[in-house]
């Protein structure tokens, strides 16, 4: 624990993977889009793919922390579960503000 | 090797592709469904396969049809059966793990994905198909040879007495040795009564399981080393006889008639009785190079038919 609002959160990828890696994180902010357009719609099934999705890719990436947040947001999202949807949304913007990838 | 991975989710797919990639797998297919995945295989009838897949990655959950009851239509297609497929889950799935392995997955992995064991388990599945596939090769190649062999060698694979080439190399040699010796030779030509009608009724294995009773029986009433029976067609049966006259011909052509019959083997559409019967010809010659073998083969034939004609189920001598 200790860690601020904005400090930095390094991350080790494989360079093997290194090309996939903007795309990735650029999906998973594309990925926030899709879930306020699902809230503002009450479309639950779409944010629980999306979360399983996450949950399935993240770690697999080297993004750990992404793989929990899909994996509570699937959970969320099946309990119809808004604020959960919403607290996971909001921690997962913040982490890929953070976010910082290292190759090795 | 071509692998087929089906997610619907394009980040797993694109890093399992570069993940195979990397360790050199290098036709990797992709599908985000199983309804793609079927295509891919050619298995929606739309047309052929476009390549041969050697492997299926394969998600278990996914919207409208999941992963498990993909692998279960995917092994039912015969071509398809021994395609491997790893089922790929999240962890803590054993129900649903159970169920794919009840459909045919042979192994899994779980999600996210971890590279060696990734690599690892690929590798040896496709290690262990490598081995079957070489095996069934070996197989077919045996197969092939073992028919060959029964064509070459002397026995009809059927009733294991012995076949038309090995007849007409024993009777050959033996009308030459006639003609030496000045023995009479004999045949008896025979076929049993009806036995298209009994295969048509009682079916083929039937019919095979009469052939082969019936070939024991003949072969129950030779006396003499010498004597041979063969199989001569589908349901006719010759026997050589050499130094035998037409009498003793006769009479144990007679003989192996009241054997055969003795089987009482029901044959509910036969022309002649109720149970399996033979008709059977006999000739005899003394050789002599005036004469063909052919010749004797000819009188034995018509003896036989004169046999069928006249009633069936009995004996008629050639003169």
């Amino acid at each position: 624990m200790g860690l601020t609002q904005n400090e930095k959160i390094i991350v080790r990828v494989d360079s093997d993977i290194q090309d996939l890696i903007p795309d990735f994180l650029k999906m998973r902010r594309d990925d926030i889009k899709s879930i306020q357009s699902a809230l503002l719609k009450n479309d639950l099934r779409t944010i629980e793919i999306l979360g399983h999705s996450m949950k399935g890719s993240g770690g697999g990436y080297g993004f750990d922390r992404i793989s929990e947040i899909g994996g509570v947001l699937e959970i969320a999202a099946k309990n119809d579960n808004k604020e959960g949807i919403k607290k996971q949304t909001a921690d997962l913007s913040n982490y890929l503000d953070r976010v910082e990838v290292v190759f090795e | 090797m071509k692998i087929l991975i089906v997610d619907d989710s394009e980040s797993s797919r694109l890093l399992l592709e570069r993940l195979l990639n990397n360790a050199g797998y290098g036709g990797v297919e992709m599908a985000d469904s199983a309804a793609a995945a079927f295509q891919k295989l050619g298995m929606d009838g739309s047309s052929a396969p476009s390549t041969e897949i050697d492997l299926i990655l394969l998600d278990i959950v996914m919207p409208e049809m999941d992963g498990i009851e993909a692998c279960g239509k995917i092994k039912a297609v015969d071509s398809l059966r021994d395609v491997p497929v790893i089922m790929v889950t999240a962890k803590k799935d054993d129900g649903n793990l159970q169920r794919a392995f009840d459909m045919g997955a042979i192994d899994y992995i779980t999600k996210p994905v971890n590279k060696v064991e990734l690599l690892a388990r690929v590798r040896s599945v496709l290690k262990l198909k490598n081995e079957m596939d070489r095996r069934m090769e070996v197989t077919r190649h045996l197969e092939a040879a073992n028919h060959q062999l029964q064509l070459l060698s002397a026995l009809d694979g059927l009733t294991g007495i012995a076949n038309r080439r090995h007849f007409d190399q024993t009777f050959d040699k033996e009308w030459r040795r006639g003609l030496r010796d000045e023995f009479p030779l004999s045949l008896i030509l025979t076929d049993i009564d009806s036995f298209k009608a009994y295969n048509d009724n009682y079916g083929h294995q039937a019919g095979d399981v009469c052939l082969k009773r019936v070939a024991d029986a003949i072969s129950a009433a030779l006396k003499r080393p010498g004597d041979l029976v063969a199989r001569y067609g589908g349901e006719e049966f010759v026997v050589v006889l050499p130094e035998t006259d037409k009498n003793n011909a006769a009479i144990l052509a007679e003989d192996i008639r009241k054997k055969v019959a003795a089987q009482k083997i029901p044959h509910g559409f036969s022309k002649a009785a109720e149970v399996v019967t033979l008709s059977l010809g006999v000739a005899t010659a003394i050789p002599s190079r005036s004469h063909k073998p052919a010749g004797l083969i000819e009188a034995a034939d018509k003896a036989l038919y004169q046999a069928k004609h006249e009633g069936r189920n009995q004996v008629r001598v050639s003169h």
